[in-house]
């Protein structure tokens, strides 16, 4: 089987290449790409004239909630939507129920992400960092890691005692196994719902204080400087976030770091009259707080753009702000979002917005993923994006089971069309048919 | 036409004034016994998912005095504690016919919430610490009758503004209606941002009641030792204490209000509380009156008497 991509835009992060030319893929995987390449015969052609080829795009953070949470997404809806929104390779969060800190758990996950029924993508399951994701002993890491997690982590309930943080650095440095944490002193933010600032003022709702995630990112650097274990920063919101994390970088600390694309878009204001829409952790923050979010991923402090897809059932989502979960449905509109509102205003390149989206997501946790090198990955993962399509994110038409997206009703420029991940994965209602021919025998 | 009424915030002058107007109209009438009733039975949902004495029999005079009748929901026993959503709740008492409900919940935002799914008319009787807006307009039903105007006047409210729906909601009316308002509170109990909100902050109880022609107190809850924003009552009272030492820094004339339930000894000494500058007990009269006017406001029905 001989497939060829020819004529588009190919920016390959991975070997700094942007170039209009044409990528073979051969029996699934790449065997050939750039300008000169020879076309040849071929079973199937996408004229990608006008498009950009793309290592397909790497998440290092979504929830699939599966096992326990299928109400608000499986494996299968979760990776569909991945697949539709240009992802090749996700990693799924170890917040389930029970949570992932056993390898049966590791296996449960890899074989229902692998069945046909799924979205025909790769799923990197993250094991959980403490036992039941209680923040109090050590997790089985060893077995976890040769189960085939990539890091570990506990995510929203985040270990608060420095001493097992401590600990769990120095295992994990002898295990060569990051860990993703997102930053949360959760005295500082207990019982609150959003940032704490003016808009939490009028509408009487108890804020969240910057400071409940600063002084954790302050406290993990600090460790992650002095134990050499490398750690990834989750979805950084304030500014002083990204100032501390930049001083981390200079003092060498091995340290990584993501944004989410609601940081880089939506304010507290955002929250209006108590949309549950709008709520999720950490909390949105303020106008400042974006322009400093994005001066970090245009000078390379900022290392990867994360979904943080959290899909919900309707009920959760329906009741007082107060009581309503946090997290947005974010897989499907991700790429959208950047696209229109940090490439289109050149604070990324094209090439540097796939490398925050694809190959620093895949490099940070070493992932077979975000390059389109011949043999780099053992399968061909690649998207094709349409940088003019101006379309409307409509979040009653998702493949996720979770509605709750912020970013209903909100027009983008700039799409994933099609998904490649060793054969076509999903194909956009408008890619042309023209676009795509078939060799008759 | 019907109406809801969720928020101070949401309004207009003249709404609110029409309100207050309205409501001494009706008080005028009560006390000379002539009849306010328009003849035509509602029935009303209270529906009070937080205890509250107070505000639930205000409203059930109110409806008294309008020949409304009652259909109460809420405490132990109902399906509200059998784990029944707020909107299943809600969607019930629309579909058992209710005209309209009264409600009272612990979270901000859940009077607009509830408004959505009962598609008729909500009177928002205290949302978490958002809103309790006929608290708001039987305050200024109060000092309309004490000072003869809602405008032009400064208005100090001392505690814990953080938590109250009293103090937005006041804060709301006074403003809107062309007053001056200061908020007076330790730093613990007060926004770290007041943003939208109308007012001067001021964290010495002197300064923030100087001039004051209103100096209204809000209720310290007992947690706000528990959760560590202050150290003992006695902290309390040592810096925000309004009695006859302190009052002296208001305007001669002021009056002081409380929303009460009061912590008699805390946030007033027993001489200002039962002194001839209190009008709480008049706030809890207006209190009736107001809540008449608005179950009679939300059906349109200002001009028939």
């Amino acid at each position: 089987m001989r497939t060829v991509f020819k004529n588009g835009r190919i920016l390959d992060p991975s070997q700094e290449l942007d170039v209009i030319g044409s990528v073979i893929v051969e029996d699934g995987q790449v065997v050939d790409l750039g300008e000169d390449v020879e076309i040849g015969e071929f079973d199937e052609i996408y004229d990608c004239e006008g498009l950009w080829i793309a290592p397909g795009l790497v998440d290092l953070h979504a929830h699939l909630r599966e096992p326990g949470g299928e109400s608000r997404e499986t494996i299968k809806s979760g990776t569909q939507a991945a697949a539709a929104g240009g992802f090749t390779t996700i990693c799924c969060m170890p917040n389930t129920n029970p949570p992932l800190d056993t390898p049966s758990l590791v296996d449960f996950i890899l074989d229902k992400a692998s069945s046909p029924e799924a979205g025909g993508i790769f799923v990197q399951p993250i094991g959980a960092l403490t036992k039941g994701q209680l923040g109090k002993e050590l997790g089985d890491l060893a077995a976890l890691k040769m189960a085939g997690v990539a890091a570990v982590s506990d995510e929203g309930s985040p270990v608060q005692d420095a001493s097992v943080m401590m600990r769990a650095m120095e295992f994990c440095l002898q295990l060569d196994l990051p860990i993703m944490v997102h930053c949360e002193d959760t005295n500082l933010s207990e019982g609150g719902c959003m940032n704490d600032g003016p808009t939490s003022a009028m509408l009487g709702l108890p804020g969240i204080p910057r400071s409940a995630e600063e002084i954790m990112i302050m406290r993990n650097g600090v460790l992650a400087l002095n134990t050499g274990c490398r750690v990834h920063f989750m979805r950084l919101s304030t500014w002083g976030g990204v100032e501390m994390v930049r001083q981390f970088k200079y003092l060498g600390a091995p340290v990584t770091c993501e944004v989410c694309p609601p940081y880089l878009t939506l304010t507290d204001e955002h929250v209006g009259e108590f949309d549950p829409m709008f709520k999720t952790t950490p909390p949105l923050r303020t106008e400042v707080d974006i322009d400093i979010l994005m001066q970090g991923l245009a000078d390379g402090t900022i290392d990867a753009i994360a979904s943080d897809h959290s899909p919900y059932a309707p009920f959760e989502v329906e009741v007082p702000f107060e009581d309503a979960p946090m997290g947005m449905s974010t897989l499907e509109s991700a790429l959208g979002v950047i696209l229109t509102h940090v490439t289109a205003k050149n604070i990324l390149s094209p090439l540097e917005t796939i490398r925050r989206m694809s190959t620093a997501p895949a490099e940070i946790l070493g992932l077979d993923a975000g390059s389109l090198i011949p043999g780099k990955t053992p399968m061909a993962q690649l998207v094709l994006i349409d940088p003019h399509l101006e379309w409307v994110f409509d979040a009653t038409r998702t493949f996720s089971q979770g509605k709750n997206s912020p970013y209903h009703g909100w027009s983008f420029v700039g799409k994933p069309v099609l998904t490649f991940c060793g054969s076509e994965v999903y194909r956009d209602a408008m890619f042309s048919e023209e676009r795509y021919e078939l060799a008759m025998e | 036409m019907s109406r809801s009424l969720i928020a101070i915030r949401h309004m207009d002058a003249d709404q609110i004034r029409g309100l207050v107007d309205m409501a001494a109209r009706l008080k005028d009438d009560v006390l000379h016994d002539r009849k306010i009733s328009s003849g035509r039975r509602r029935t009303i949902g209270l529906l009070f998912f937080e205890d509250s004495t107070r505000t639930r029999v205000s409203f059930e005079q109110a409806c008294n005095y309008l020949d409304y009748r009652i259909v109460n929901f809420g405490g132990s026993g109902s399906s509200m504690n059998k784990g029944e959503s707020l909107k299943d709740t809600i969607l019930t008492l629309k579909h058992e016919r209710l005209e309209a409900v009264v409600m009272r919940h612990r979270s901000s935002g859940s009077a607009q919430l509830g408004q959505g799914y009962f598609d008729g008319p909500l009177v928002n009787a205290g949302d978490g610490q958002h809103e309790h807006p006929t608290q708001a307009l039987g305050d200024a039903l109060t000092v309309l009758e004490r000072k003869g105007r809602l405008d032009g006047l400064k208005i100090a409210i001392v505690g814990d503004v953080m938590h109250s729906r009293v103090a937005r909601s006041n804060a709301w009316l006074f403003s809107k209606l062309g007053s001056e308002v200061r908020f007076v509170g330790p730093r613990t109990l007060m926004p770290s941002s007041m943003g939208m909100l109308p007012g001067e902050v001021h964290y010495d109880l002197r300064t923030g009641i100087s001039g004051a022609d209103i100096v209204m107190c809000l209720r310290l809850q007992k947690e706000r030792m528990t959760d560590g924003r202050l150290s003992s009552i006695g902290e309390f009272r040592r810096l925000y204490q309004v009695n006859r030492a302190t009052l002296k820094w208001a305007k001669e004339d002021a009056i002081v209000m409380h929303p009460g339930p009061i912590n008699r000894g805390v946030e007033l000494d027993d001489l200002t509380a039962d002194g001839p500058k209190s009008v709480i007990s008049e706030q809890v009269t207006n209190g009736v009156f107001v809540r008449t006017a608005v179950l009679k406001w939300i059906f349109d029905e200002e001009g028939s008497n």
